[in-house]
């Protein structure tokens, strides 16, 4: 077999569709067997705009002028399969004559693949979406328990490591009578009206730079200066507990039940850190807590009782006078004073 | 089950490739490849790919109303639907899944049989 004639068993035998194709009659001479198997046999009566399903003639005319080549993509069907195939033409001189070498690749696969990949990317976008608003919600949810940096840290290293405060200031409150109240009405009422309180205690403190640590039934706790420091944090927790009383004021005028808060502050160290593996909350403990908790003791319904730790801090602002152990409710550990709205502050 | 089948048979490197696959078997049967003489390729690609994923439990899942509605135009009998059964069946021992995640996936399958077929 002569080398030409191996030339051509191959030619004929390759997977791409090989055609030769006039220029002027547009007409195709030669065809491998491929091309035939898509669009036919040569025929000499056929222009090549039939032979090929719709292309561009006018871009495939000036390509071929211009760069001597053009790529069009055709679709047909084979049975029901949707087949493409990339045909290129190229200007081609055989024996003086102006012939067009079309060269056909089946990229049929290719774009059965994109159009998957396509599908596949759109399932996965709104997986992500999804994805990322659960985590939002586990995020809100998270925030509920911890304060921000508390969090972030907890994202980025899974723990959040105990932090001494030195200088914080402690709000601690609790309702005098609240077992009486407790006895006297149905729990979902005292819970609606607790949620109502805190959420408006929240709201106040967040308006002074304090936030909240926990509430435990009728006690509620707050802190200013944790995790994130204060600058003034003996007179954003003075200025809370002063309009926490004149909220409860205003409130116990037109609802049944008058809530009768007892409130203590303290300055001085807490340790912060989230405590607990399976349940994770954040706690402020230490000497601060402790003082508040102690000097609430000695505070009447309605007052606030400082101890001498915050007391010393507070400014011309407030008004402080010594509190007169024998008539408070119960004896304080050290000396106690009472805060009240001096003329300054009771301005609204 | 703590892994889907999507995950335990290698993610979408493997589904595409059962997708390609079942999509060539499809078109060639001539019992169920005539119902798709004249759907558009990227869109039988599109329910193929989210048909695969969501028997895998994959990132697709279709629910029931979806199945029925989106065959509702379909005369489909039971022999039609024995069929289809068997080429998923046909294409996935291809893959090497185990016999058993077979018959999960088909049982499955089986489930959406009265969604589909004229009764």
């Amino acid at each position: 077999m002569s080398i030409e004639a191996i030339n051509e068993q191959l030619l004929r035998a390759i997977g791409v569709g090989v055609a030769l194709v006039e220029t002027k009659s547009l007409t195709v001479r030669f065809a491998n067997d491929t091309f035939v198997e898509w669009f036919g046999p040569p025929d000499d009566t056929v222009s090549l705009y039939e032979v090929l399903p719709a292309f561009d003639r006018d871009a495939a005319i000036a390509g071929l002028k211009t760069d001597g080549k053009f790529t069009a993509e055709v679709t047909f069907k084979v049975k029901r399969r949707t087949m493409t195939v990339a045909v290129e033409f190229n200007r081609a001189l055989e024996d003086e004559e102006n012939m067009i070498v079309l060269v056909c690749q089946n990229i049929t696969r290719i774009k059965e693949l994109e159009s998957m990949i396509d599908s596949y990317s759109m399932m996965v976008e709104r997986n992500t979406h999804e994805i990322r608003r659960e985590k939002e919600q586990v995020e809100k949810l998270l925030l509920n328990m911890m304060p921000r940096t508390a969090y972030e840290e907890y994202k980025s290293f899974g723990v959040v490591a105990p932090r001494v405060f030195d200088s914080v200031s402690v709000l601690t409150l609790d309702f005098a009578d609240f077992d009486a109240i407790l006895a006297a009405h149905e729990p979902a009422v005292i819970v609606s009206e607790l949620n109502d309180i805190y959420t408006a205690f929240d709201r106040i403190g967040e308006q002074f730079g304090c936030e909240r640590v926990r509430t435990t039934g009728d006690s509620y706790f707050a802190v200013s200066g944790v995790p994130d420091p204060v600058r003034d944090h003996p007179g954003s927790i003075a200025n809370t507990a002063l309009r926490f009383l004149r909220y409860l004021k205003r409130r116990n005028e037109t609802h049944p039940i008058a809530w009768k808060a007892r409130v203590g502050l303290a300055s001085g160290p807490v340790v912060g850190s989230v405590v607990g593996v399976q349940r994770y909350i954040y706690d402020v403990f230490g000497p601060a807590v402790t003082t508040a908790d102690t000097v609430r003791l000695a505070a009447e319904p309605m007052a606030i009782a400082a101890d001498g730790s915050i007391a010393d801090l507070l400014d011309s602002r407030f008004a402080i006078k010594l509190l007169d152990h024998a008539a408070g409710p119960a004896p304080a550990a050290a000396e106690a004073f009472v805060l009240s709205e001096s003329d300054v502050a009771s301005q609204p | 089950m703590d892994k889907s089948l999507y995950e335990k048979y290698g993610g979408f490197s493997t589904v595409s490739k059962i997708v390609m696959t079942l999509y060539d078997k499809l078109l060639d049967d001539d019992d169920v490849g005539p119902f798709f003489d004249d759907v558009d390729m990227a869109r039988l690609i599109d329910h193929q790919t989210k048909f695969v994923s969501s028997l895998m439990g994959g990132p697709a899942s279709f629910t029931d109303t979806h199945i029925e509605s989106a065959h509702k135009h379909l005369t489909i009998y039971d022999a039609h639907f024995d069929k289809l059964k068997e080429l998923v069946a046909e294409t996935l021992s291809g893959f090497s899944v185990d016999e058993e995640d077979i018959q999960t996936v088909l049982a499955a399958f089986e489930q959406r049989r009265s969604l589909l077929t004229e009764s």
